[in-house]
């Protein structure tokens, strides 16, 4: 996608901090990512990303969208985190918009502006190994692993008598519950 | 501190900078990566949906098909392993996998679809296979008889027996 240097605009929406510490540990030495090329800069309209964490809330809805407007074409946004990726733990509280997706749809509804390409780094907060497995991804150097996963149960039905069997076997063998009984009492009223 | 000095500590210290993505890298023990279900030990009791805090585990059923879906999406998992905790069988395990990047969120879903028994007397579908074979170890073999009623029909079932019991005050 992007196969020069990537600057980057830290947007934060309202976060909790704990994604933007992960965010500065990966331009310190340990992990450098400025050996890709990746840098920080302070003003959206010279970002070729956004780093976005936090789930929207309303107050911050306005000014984040301002941002978006700002950054030039073509984006690419790094949704960092569980509150970006689909709302986190807030996900359906009356102050927050939910995550970039509910974002999206604003902004395509509202203002008609396309959703740009965006990476989920889901975690909460990432490692910041995993920011940088994002930003690599974007970069073209590694490959997603991540996948769709759907299992259906397939039981014919054979097995399903047999288990009706099982449960009921027993049952029958040793059944002490004998329904319907109609119990004589002294003194009660006798039909 | 003199600049020979720092030269000096500098090259003593070495390289620190990890060579992560060209290079494989060790999670500690007891890291809390990615959540999986593992499907064929999966009994789909609500357990897990009940004790995640974001809802990222979500039990529900399809009445129309008769399963009942066990949706995971990691997007919103917030990592506490409370559904490693509470699962009955082991079926959910936190593995050490972090690399969860992906370009859409669609591939961030896992679905675990297990098939429902429908209920004898009005042929809704109100529990899992598994769940019953499960939970049919805990019960007395004459209690299992109304296992295939759905919770409504066994209220009623047992409200029945107890009016065509007439008269039992000192049993009923």
């Amino acid at each position: 996608m992007f196969e020069k240097s990537l600057w980057v605009f830290h947007l934060n929406s309202g976060s909790c901090n704990g994604c933007d510490i992960e965010i500065l540990n990966i331009f310190a030495p340990k992990q450098d990512v400025e050996r890709f090329g990746i840098k920080l800069v302070g003003s959206p309209r010279h970002a070729d990303a956004i780093a976005f964490t936090g789930p929207v809330t309303r107050e911050c809805l306005p000014k984040v969208i301002e941002a978006f407007k700002a950054v030039p074409e073509p984006k690419i946004v790094l949704a960092i985190g569980s509150c970006a990726c689909g709302g986190g733990i807030w996900y359906d509280t009356y102050a927050v918009i939910g995550g970039v997706k509910e974002l999206y749809k604003i902004l395509k509804e509202e203002y008609g502006i396309e959703p740009p390409t965006t990476i989920y780094i889901p975690g909460c907060p990432p490692k910041p190994e995993a920011i940088i497995y994002g930003v690599a991804m974007a970069r073209g150097l590694v490959k997603q692993k991540q996948k769709r996963e759907i299992y259906i149960e397939e039981l014919d039905e054979k097995t399903e008598r047999d288990i009706v069997e099982i449960l009921f076997g027993e049952a029958k063998e040793t059944r002490h519950f004998v329904p319907n009984i109609t119990v004589k009492t002294d003194g009660g009223e006798d039909e | 501190m003199g600049r020979f000095k720092l030269i000096t500590k500098a090259i003593n210290i070495g390289k620190v900078t990890e060579k992560y993505p060209f290079a494989p890298l060790e999670v500690p023990e007891g890291f809390r990566g990615k959540p999986v279900i593992d499907p064929e030990k999966c009994i789909g009791c609500t357990a897990c949906s009940n004790a995640c805090p974001p809802q990222a585990l979500q039990v529900y059923d399809d009445l129309e098909r008769g399963v009942r879906v066990v949706h995971l999406f990691v997007g919103r998992c917030i990592f506490c392993a409370r559904c490693q905790d509470v699962c009955p069988t082991g079926a959910i395990k936190l593995t050490k996998e972090f690399e969860l990047a992906t370009l859409s969120e669609e591939d961030l879903h896992q679905f675990v679809e297990l098939k429902m028994v429908r209920c004898e007397e009005c042929g809704k579908p109100f529990d899992t296979f598994r769940h019953l074979l499960y939970s049919a170890k805990e019960l007395q073999p004459w209690e299992r008889e109304m296992m295939f009623l759905c919770p409504e029909c066994r209220a009623k079932r047992i409200s029945e027996q107890l009016i065509s019991a007439k008269g039992g005050g000192g049993y009923v």
